[in-house]
């Protein structure tokens, strides 16, 4: 269980968090709604542990997050997934990309090995000596050789399987630049999926997105929920989180003025400001 | 770039009115001279930049500027510099750097690091905030975000790179004070480089011979940019 | 590895053993001499290197005590400077003057006379100054003066330069003017350039040799090799770093390198060096009559032919 106390963080003098409380469980969809600017990127950066609480504590399966050491609390974040507004992918291939979670969390023997790893697979021999050697036919025994010398390229299976989620996994040597926004996106989603994190937050995944799109990753997220993922959505869009959140959180001014099931807040929230932000009558 | 750099060279070396070895000495301490001091401006410039580019401290403006001086430095003064220090009167006289590649490697390093830190940091600077954000939610430490933020602004490096080696290899003025122009006598280039060679032929009015010595030093300039172009290449295809 | 510490503790008690005389013949037995492996930095003029004559002669004494020598051509005043300030080990210069007052101030020692040739003065073939035929360099300098006939001058303080400001002062003449153009360039530079312009101009006749070929100037007034007037006599010196200015200074080797070029061997290579078919260089260390004037400084003369 990931659980904020108390929480607040101001930017200057304005506070943008006040005194918020959440938990979110393993396995279960707890969508943020509220109108733009009313701190729901805050407060997910504030569960993402990219940013320390002016007051307050984070606590991720009982450990206080920042109460621990840097090194411990790396760990905790690593427990932690992202997926922002913005693709925001590596300028690599689709594959490179969604395996970076695994990467960094390999030793640096390992990742200098795979470095070079995938040099050796993505290139050809260049020009003159390339060509020389196909003259003579050793270009493609030579350069098996040298693959099977520093080991096999494919992607590990948990990366075939989180672009699987999010129906991309025939685009794995794809250029990330070359994808469209909505596959971009995608990828972005089956990025944070595949070194399985106990914890996904997503801010505003499909605001520019298509329908299409938008009910890919939506699926994508229920799926993440039958794993065991805890994930939190923010969105400024209330049908989204009626259609796939198990619990909705209503972020109207600076803290929550009611969290609850999700069926109860949009038939009978008993807060008199989310009632009227529910039936649109509250405009920000 | 399909044009092989190399073979356009050959004949001009079968052709040189000089002694065996003596063009490949001088182009051998060139490219030593100009690839070690621009190695050590590029290990040097990449984490300034990446300091400068993501972090606040008191005096940054300043670093900035003296950066940007100094793109703009006259070679020259920096020769002198550099021989005020190596010289055996100054400060690392003991170290007998005088009339040495060592000593023109420091002057090149001088003159190469301004432009390659403040390209770097053009670069780096260039890179999506987006990107480092989403390095770090997936679980990158601050190491693997500098990475990230290097390997995105490859291209932005690659061009600092050259620059810097452009600006090194080019360079007669002060290579000529620190390092002399020496040859041994059997011909074979001490602290002789390409451009202080061609100045060498200038001053004995040998022109043709000089102009010889440019295209080989151009050759060389563009070898190197095509090798590097085709790095750049190479590294868009993967990672 | 034990064995060569032990010869080097041998090679130190011999030098010890020696201490005041020059330890050239003692010293490891591995090597002839005690300097051997070492390098020696030579600070010269651009009329010897350029011409070639150093590439040509060195080999012989690298061979003979197993070091090797640093060439750097960097005109007279430039080589002194260096030398001054101890960044090398022996100067090879041609401008007296600045080597009594380098003497003088203590930075060099053991000075010897080495060799010389003369100065020419050169110009276009239809001499617009008129001064082919003059046997005087005062009297053509005045003329060249009077018809403001373009002149390209060095200005670069080499010894060729000094020599020529020496020149006009000696001719009473304060060079200035549109005609009168300072390039700050080498001599095979201002032969070139006063080519182009069809200018005069003073060079020694080394360089002036080696590039005859691919320029139209001639030689208006002959130096002294050719029966011209003294005073265009091109005298070259060299002379050891002081070690007691400069303690890094390789003395040693310097004075090993000022025996061996003072030396019949040397002083027959330099005087068999040819180029074009003429000779650049008459030595001038060696006499068969004793030549005390070389350990005396400028000025000092028991007859009258100095410059």
């Amino acid at each position: 269980m990931m659980r904020l106390r108390n929480l607040s963080h101001s930017y200057g003098d304005e506070a943008v968090v006040d005194d918020v409380s959440l938990s979110i469980d393993q396995g279960e969809v707890v969508g943020v709604i509220g109108p733009s600017g009313v701190g729901k990127t805050t407060l997910l950066r504030l569960l993402s542990l990219f940013l320390e609480p002016d007051a307050g504590t984070v606590e991720l399966d009982g450990d206080a997050v920042w109460e621990a050491d840097e090194d411990e609390r790396l760990a905790l974040r690593r427990q932690v997934g992202m997926v922002f507004q913005d693709a925001s992918l590596f300028d690599a291939t689709v594959a490179r990309n969604v395996e970076y979670g695994l990467r960094v969390r390999q030793p640096w023997r390992e990742r200098l090995r795979d470095q070079l790893r995938s040099l050796v697979a993505a290139r050809r021999l260049p020009g003159p000596v390339g060509r020389g050697l196909d003259a003579v036919g050793l270009r493609d025994p030579l350069q098996a050789r040298v693959r099977s010398l520093v080991g096999t390229t494919e992607p590990p299976e948990a990366v075939t399987d989180a672009l699987g989620v999010v129906g991309l996994d025939h685009k794995l040597d794809q250029q990330a630049r070359s994808l469209s926004g909505g596959e971009a996106q995608r990828v972005s989603f089956a990025r944070a999926l595949a070194y399985e994190p106990d914890y996904l937050l997503l801010d505003e995944p499909t605001s520019d997105l298509d329908p299409r799109n938008t009910g890919l990753i939506e699926a994508a997220i229920g799926e993440a929920r039958d794993r065991g993922i805890g994930v939190v959505v923010a969105t400024h869009d209330m049908h989204q989180a009626e259609r796939i959140a198990d619990r909705v959180g209503v972020l109207l001014g600076d803290g929550f003025t009611e969290i609850g099931p999700t069926e109860r807040i949009f038939e009978d929230p008993s807060d008199e400001r989310t009632r009227k932000f529910i039936s649109g009558e509250l405009v920000y | 770039m399909p044009l092989d750099p190399v073979a356009p060279l050959l004949p001009l070396f079968v052709e040189f009115p000089f002694r065996d070895g003596y063009v490949r000495s001088i182009v051998y301490v060139s490219l030593y001279v100009s690839c070690t001091a621009v190695v050590l401006s590029t290990l040097f410039s990449i984490p300034v930049a990446l300091v400068m580019g993501f972090t606040e401290f008191p005096g940054k403006q300043f670093v900035k500027s003296v950066i940007n001086t100094g793109m703009g430095f006259p070679s020259v003064v920096v020769g002198l510099l550099v021989l005020f220090a190596v010289s055996n009167q100054g400060p690392l006289g003991a170290m007998n750097l005088i009339f040495t590649k060592e000593a023109m490697i420091i002057s090149q390093f001088v003159l190469a690091t301004p432009p390659i830190t403040a390209i770097s940091l053009a670069a780096v600077t260039g890179v999506d905030e987006n990107v480092r954000e989403a390095a770090r939610a997936l679980g990158g430490t601050r190491l693997d975000v500098a990475l990230v933020v290097i390997k995105e602004a490859r291209y932005g490096i690659a061009t600092a790179v050259l620059a810097g080696f452009g600006r090194a290899i080019s360079e007669v003025g002060s290579v000529l004070i620190v390092g002399g122009n020496i040859t041994s006598a059997d011909g074979i280039s001490q602290t002789r480089t390409l451009t202080t060679a061609i100045q060498l032929e200038a001053r004995q009015g040998q022109y043709d011979t000089a102009m010889l010595l440019g295209a080989v030093l151009v050759v060389l300039v563009l070898t190197v940019n095509a090798i590097v172009v085709r790095f750049g290449d190479a590294g868009s295809m993967n990672r | 590895m034990q064995r060569r510490t032990f010869l080097q503790g041998v090679g130190l008690a011999a030098i010890a053993s020696t201490a005041g005389c020059t330890q050239l013949g003692s010293g490891e037995t591995e090597s002839s001499v005690g300097v051997a492996g070492e390098t020696l930095t030579l600070t010269t003029t651009t009329s010897t290197y350029d011409t070639g004559l150093l590439d040509e002669i060195h080999p012989d004494f690298e061979e003979m005590y197993g070091v090797t020598v640093d060439a750097v051509a960097q005109g007279t005043g430039a080589a002194l400077e260096t030398a001054r300030n101890g960044d090398s080990d022996v100067v090879m210069v041609h401008a007296r003057g600045l080597e009594d007052e380098f003497m003088r101030n203590g930075y060099g020692i053991n000075r010897r006379d080495l060799m010389f040739n003369d100065f020419v003065i050169v110009g276009p073939g239809d001499d617009p100054a008129g001064i082919q035929g003059t046997d005087s360099a005062t009297e053509a300098l005045r003329a060249i003066a009077e018809s403001e006939s373009t002149f390209v001058s060095r200005g670069d303080n080499s010894g060729t330069h000094t020599k020529e400001l020496n020149l006009w002062a000696a001719a009473g003449v304060e060079p200035g003017g549109d005609w009168y153009q300072e390039i700050g360039a080498g001599m095979g530079e201002a032969l070139n350039n006063a080519n182009q312009q069809d200018a005069y101009t003073l060079s020694d006749r080394g360089t002036f040799i080696s590039q005859r070929s691919e320029i139209d100037l001639t030689i208006l007034v002959q130096g002294p090799i050719e029966g011209g007037p003294e005073i265009l006599a091109n005298p070259y010196g060299i002379l050891a770093v002081n070690p007691g200015v400069h303690e890094n200074a390789n003395y040693d080797l310097a004075m090993a390198y000022i025996g061996w070029i003072t030396g019949p061997g040397a002083q027959d290579a330099i005087a068999d060096y040819e180029m074009n078919g003429e000779q650049l260089f008459y030595p001038r260390a060696l006499s068969e009559d004793p030549d005390f004037q070389q350990y005396v400084p400028e000025g000092w003369s028991s007859d009258s032919d100095s410059e």
